[in-house]
């Protein structure tokens, strides 16, 4: 199920498990790719379910956050629901400091993050 | 009385693209990993250096090949401080759209000048507004062995 460039993809309990391969994802042209990657998963016109696992991330630019702003956006038009979990300290202060956690709803944990979701 | 140590100094004209940014954020991160700054700071100071960098190329001189971005940085024992000017006509800050109000959550403007806010001690623009100097005070050094950062 994997044969992306900038993400792993898991599928548990029909949730889209996504986690990033860069550690540090700053890359201009890695950030474009990654969106077209996270955008292609709501190819169709599901309300689908996403949860984005930051377990390995250490730093994360605007660029990416504007990536992620674009398809929280797409998700909610499509009557889906998007989390965020397993963010470090200073990857979780990129989300408060710019109000965007009014926006994502972010948990500590994976399991806690997948509990969350809605029934569909 | 002891002479205070030699900052490490990169002061370097690089052209508007996004590699040249990565570079010399490489070598400022591999400079504070020498150092032994926390990986707190050394977060923040990547944040703001990427964002006023990358705002530099994009904002202030729109990738023009005959533009470059002047990148100053010194990194003292207690402190980082980088001034980083471009070749654009320049923006004013206080003029920029709340980006934490709930009609611009979705915008991509004024968010990277937010965050160089929140990760470093000191922002300062000049009049003309293509010019940013950004000091950061390390953490982990007592407040009052500070040299006075305000420059």
């Amino acid at each position: 199920m994997d044969d992306f460039e900038c993400i792993e993809l898991d599928n548990i309990n029909k949730v889209f498990v996504v986690k990033f391969k860069d550690h540090k994802v700053m890359d201009p042209a890695r950030i474009e790719t990654m969106g077209k990657e996270l955008m292609s998963l709501l190819a169709g016109n599901d309300s689908e379910r996403m949860l984005i696992n930051f377990d390995n991330v250490s730093f994360f630019s605007s660029a990416a956050i504007n990536k992620l702003i674009v398809l929280e956006k797409r998700i909610r038009s499509q009557g889906g629901q998007i989390r965020l979990s397993n963010l470090r300290p200073e990857v979780r202060d990129l989300f408060s400091y710019t109000n965007l956690d009014s926006m994502f709803q972010i948990k500590d944990e994976q399991e806690e993050a997948l509990a969350s979701f809605e029934k569909k | 009385m002891e002479k205070a140590a030699k900052p490490w100094r990169y002061d370097n004209r690089i052209p508007s693209q996004p590699d040249y940014c990565a570079n010399v954020i490489s070598l400022i991160l591999e400079q504070l990993e020498k150092s032994s700054w926390s990986n707190k700071d050394t977060f923040g100071i990547h944040m703001a250096m990427e964002e006023a960098i990358m705002n530099a190329i994009h904002h202030g001189n729109h990738c023009a090949p005959d533009k470059d971005v002047h990148v100053l940085v010194e990194l003292f024992d207690d402190r980082f401080y980088s001034k980083i000017t471009d070749q654009g006509c320049g923006f004013d800050p206080d003029a920029l759209p709340d980006p934490t109000a709930e009609e611009n959550l979705e915008k991509d403007c004024g968010r990277g000048v937010m965050l160089i806010m929140n990760f470093v001690d000191v922002v300062v623009y000049n009049a003309k507004g293509n010019s940013i100097e950004i000091t950061k005070r390390r953490s982990d050094v007592p407040s009052n062995n500070h040299v006075e950062a305000d420059r």
